[in-house]
């Protein structure tokens, strides 16, 4: 019976380390470590902040104060109106971005030269930067020259203030937003609707299938990846907004907009507060790395589809 | 889907329209009012035709506005450059910095590149200033307060993670095979990065580039905690231009098409690579 | 040139073992086929020697000296993949001469180029690039480009299996002067057992990450080590029935659905052997009309023509089926027919362990 030959040379486990290689990983990807670094030190020191009476002003004062900071917000209507503002701001824009991008792709689905070069089209709001964009549209709501305040007048409608008046401000600074991130919405839609497969579109439209029925049954189902994903992705980047708000109102009028980072800004730089600063920021931090967690296995879930790999 | 009865098309079309007027709209308005005068601008009711001026492009680009209260220096072209400038360093530093660790993370499944990735990529999604705030004290004490390399490092924080998941993904998507069928051609593992890896993944090491270069330019709020006057970028250099030149309308105008158009030129140029960008290479268009 | 030596190589990827225990040398101008199912750690293996994978165990030597954890560009190994890995920014041209810029060949590169593609009928082609060659062209292309190096080990990773039909005949026919060219090392992974016995020297069965038998084609053929080897080689395969053999007076017996028939020749020394598969190959089985005592009764189920072949599906009164391999002009007037075999013809494996049961066959493989 003749199973693996044998051979003369005898066979000792090799126990040497490889001698090169090994380390190539690291050296490539040390400079991005060093990135890394470079955001996680000043994270931490931003966590430690959040525990101390940091005041610019009053340096002397600078002590670890415990939770004091997180505690003081509790009994703060500031803090309160401001996790108020946010929260509504980011449910409005989202949801307005995701209905209204929707309802685009849906429009543009079909390949046809006119609409890619639609959807090319839309991509230029996107493109332009947002704190650019919120000067646009203050220019274009000029109360006494703006485009659209004399559209309103048009209407019958004097004295609309737009971002100046604290009852239409949040409607304002939304607009603006929804017009530079629908489109994200639009197009990250856009590929999901015509990556989707045709059998099951094709065999409904054999069978006569109603097209709301196509739609809520078919159509969503297999979308609700990208919708998630995207939806996920604008919620983290909407509960953070700055530029727009700041070019637009600095956070006003009055307390109007004052969202998180709006406020954190002027803490630290008008009120020299830098522990408030920092635990609003931390704050922050804490809900948008919850849904960033969502997001990335989300999001690690569609790049495996489009890599065919994780 | 496929709605071909006549309601359905016109009510398509009509949508369409309406799409476009309120995307486009704001930009051409913009657009136009760059070429107007002061007193065309003011006029009530606004006029599609008028005479288009150069003046105010001539203002910004001279850097001097004579106006009635006097002469205001506009450093409107400074910023300009500043953006060039601190967009282009950061771009190229992340793909000094991203290409390879990008190439690393996809060849070798080691726990710390992982880690690496993750970390970028989660704080792609934290609050900025959180990041920002402390830093900027940091930055205080090291002497890299309102310098140009100061603020190109925390551009990392925008183009980093983008270079490295959508380069990542390209470089996975290139077989191993081939690289290893070129090392025992005889080169070395650095040839086989710089000949085989890198121009296979070239379309997608220029697409993340050129989308980092337009996410850099846009950034505001780096630049205006970390920039004092004279380094500002665009972002931040027009909103103080609008505060410092109050009612010169056509001149903000003008700064605003200046400011814009060259992320809008590229993004046109990349736009067939901009879903991929935008979703961090999980969607492809 | 020198030769390729596995010494006890093993490697596992977390509980899953690839590769364990194997050991098997290669000598220059030899072509050693790496013959198994998919899964069995063909691959893994080939992929260890060209250092993609560092073994777990043991060493794996050339010329006498260890590459494990050598850089791959100092092996001087060349490699044909399965899925050809060209380089798809480059020419055929380029892809060709990779090799020889790299070691400095110099000036004679064109002529080395021009001469391997000569020899691989891809002349023709040599300034397209990749995407606009055919299978066969990207092969043969995948092919020149691990040849013209003359390197001392040739691994070949199933090169013929994204080639259409035609092209796998040709080149079956090809390989073998085309490897002996420069007397290399070679190694050829192949799924196809017809592959490994047209090219190769020896065979190497690899079953679940262990060889399970080393021998020349034919060897492997007439006296495969176990009924798992023995199943692989055939086509169709080797016809299998659980007996129990019993020795009379030095003489093996078996009952096959109810008829004694005689397992191997007088001089065999009685033994006890237990559960046993007997096996017989299909071309072994003679078919015939007329009943005798050691002839299996069996009815003729299908006939199926194959190759060169037909192929009889009999079921034996018991429910087992087995299959005759017949020359094609052969006919069988009637369903009820009777099978026979030569003693020295048939095969015996242990049941419990798959061993074949060493009996001394006279009969040379066919």
């Amino acid at each position: 019976m003749s199973m693996a030959q044998l051979l003369q040379t005898s066979a000792t486990a090799r126990i040497k380390p490889r001698p090169r290689g090994r380390w190539l990983p690291y050296l490539l990807s040390l400079p991005a470590l060093l990135v890394c670094i470079a955001i996680l030190v000043p994270f931490v020191t931003a966590a430690v902040y959040s525990l101390q009476r940091y005041r610019l002003n009053l340096p002397y004062l600078r002590g670890f104060i415990g939770v004091d900071n997180y505690i003081d917000f509790l009994s703060d209507p500031a803090f309160w109106n401001t996790l108020k503002i946010s929260l509504v701001y980011t449910a409005v824009t989202v949801v307005a971005e995701l209905l209204f991008g929707l309802g685009i792709a849906l429009l543009l689905r079909r390949p046809t030269r006119f609409h890619n070069a639609v959807s090319i089209m839309l991509l230029l709001p996107l493109m332009t930067a947002p704190a650019i964009a919120a000067l646009m549209w203050k220019l274009m709501t000029n109360p006494s020259f703006g485009i659209l305040s004399y559209a309103v007048s048009l209407l019958g409608i004097h004295d609309f203030k737009w971002a100046s008046d604290p009852s239409t401000a949040l409607f304002t600074v939304v607009l603006v937003d929804v017009w530079v991130y629908t489109p994200f919405m639009m197009i990250l839609l856009l590929a999901g609707l015509r990556s989707l497969p045709r059998q099951p579109f094709e065999a409904a439209a054999l069978d006569g299938v109603p097209a709301s029925f196509v739609f809520f049954r078919i159509t969503l189902p297999m979308l609700t990846p990208y919708i998630i994903t995207a939806s996920l992705f604008r919620l983290l980047d909407s509960i953070q907004q700055f530029d727009i708000i700041y070019a637009m109102t600095q956070g006003g009028p009055g307390d109007r907009l004052m969202v998180f980072q709006v406020q954190a800004y002027l803490e630290f730089f008008q009120y020299t507060n830098v522990g408030r600063s920092a635990a609003l920021l931390m704050i922050l931090w804490l809900i948008t790395n919850i849904l960033s967690n969502i997001f990335i296995k989300n999001w690690l879930r569609l790049r495996e589809r489009a890599h065919g790999h994780a | 889907m496929e709605h071909s009865s006549l309601a359905g098309r016109v009510f398509r079309g009509v949508a369409l329209a309406l799409v476009l007027v309120f995307f486009m709209f704001p930009i051409v308005w913009i657009f136009l009012m760059s070429f107007q005068s002061n007193e065309q601008i003011l006029r009530i009711p606004p006029r599609i035709l008028f005479e288009p001026t150069l003046f105010n492009y001539q203002a910004l680009i001279s850097g001097q506005l004579r106006t009635t209260a006097g002469n205001l220096e506009i450093s409107f072209m400074r910023n300009l450059m500043n953006s060039f400038v601190l967009s282009s360093a950061a771009v190229l530093l992340a793909l000094l910095l991203g290409v390879p660790a990008a190439y690393a993370f996809a060849r070798f499944k080691f726990r710390l590149g992982e880690t690496i990735a993750f970390t970028l990529l989660s704080f792609r999604f934290a609050p900025p200033l959180l990041v920002l705030l402390p830093l900027s004290l940091y930055y205080q004490q090291l002497g890299l307060n309102d310098t140009y390399f100061g603020i190109v490092w925390v551009y990392q924080l925008i183009a980093l993670p983008l270079i490295l998941w959508i380069v990542r993904g390209y470089f996975e998507d290139i077989s191993p095979d081939i690289e290893h069928a070129y090392r025992l051609a005889g080169h070395s593992w650095r040839e086989a990065f710089t000949r085989i890896a890198v121009p296979l993944a070239g379309p997608g090491i220029a697409a993340a580039g050129l989308l980092s270069f337009i996410f850099c330019w846009n950034n505001f709020v780096f630049a205006l905690i970390l920039a004092s006057a004279d380094k500002q970028p665009v972002t931040v250099g027009a909103l103080a231009f609008v505060t410092a030149s109050g009612i010169q309308y056509g001149q903000i105008a003008a700064a605003i098409v200046l400011s814009v158009t060259p992320t809008l030129l590229l993004a046109l140029y990349a736009q067939r690579y901009l879903v991929e960008g935008l979703s961090l290479g999980a969607v492809k268009g | 040139m020198a030769r390729l030596e596995l010494s006890s190589v093993g490697k596992a990827f977390g509980a899953v073992s690839c590769a364990a225990d194997l050991s098997l040398a290669v000598e220059p101008g030899e072509i050693v086929a790496v013959f198994g199912p998919s899964g069995s750690g063909k691959t893994v293996l080939l992929r260890m020697i060209a250092g993609m994978f560092e073994p777990d165990e043991g060493d794996i030597l050339v010329g006498g000296h260890s590459i494990v954890g050598a850089p791959p560009e100092r092996l001087g190994i060349g490699m044909a993949f399965q899925n050809f890995a060209l380089f798809p920014h480059m020419t055929a041209r380029a892809n060709i001469a990779s090799g020889l810029r790299a070691r400095g060949a110099g000036a004679d590169v064109s002529a080395k180029v021009q001469s391997i593609s000569h020899l691989l009928k891809i002349e023709h082609v040599l300034d397209h690039s990749p995407r606009e060659l055919s299978n066969g062209q990207k092969q043969r292309t995948a092919l020149a480009r691990a040849l013209i190096g003359n390197p001392e080990v040739l691994l070949l990773d199933d090169p013929l299996r994204n080639v259409d039909a035609k092209l796998r005949y040709e080149m079956r026919l090809e390989l073998p002067t085309l490897l002996r060219r420069g007397s290399a090392s070679v190694l050829y992974v192949t799924q196809d057992y017809r592959e490994a016995m047209a090219i190769a020297d020896r065979i190497a069965v690899l079953i679940e990450g262990r060889l399970v038998q080393v021998a020349r084609p034919e060897e492997i053929y007439a006296r495969p080590a176990t009924v798992a080897v023995a199943r692989l080689f055939g086509d169709p395969s080797i016809n299998l029935a659980e007996v129990v053999p019993v020795a009379e007076r030095g003489v093996l017996f078996a009952d096959i659905s109810g008829t004694r028939v005689r397992l191997d020749t007088a001089d065999h020394q009685p033994m006890d052997l237990g559960a046993c598969w007997v096996g017989v190959r299909p071309d072994d089985l003679v078919i015939s009309q007329v009943a005798s005592g050691d002839a299996i009764p069996a009815r003729v189920v299908a006939v199926t023509p194959m190759h060169e072949k037909a192929v009889l599906l009999l079921r034996f009164t018991d429910g087992t089926e087995w299959l005759a391999a017949l020359p094609p002009s052969a006919t069988v007037a009637d369903d009820d027919v009777f099978v026979r075999f030569a003693p020295e013809a048939s095969l015996l494996f242990d049941r419990a362990t798959g061993v074949r049961i060493g009996l001394p066959h006279r009969r040379q493989a066919a």
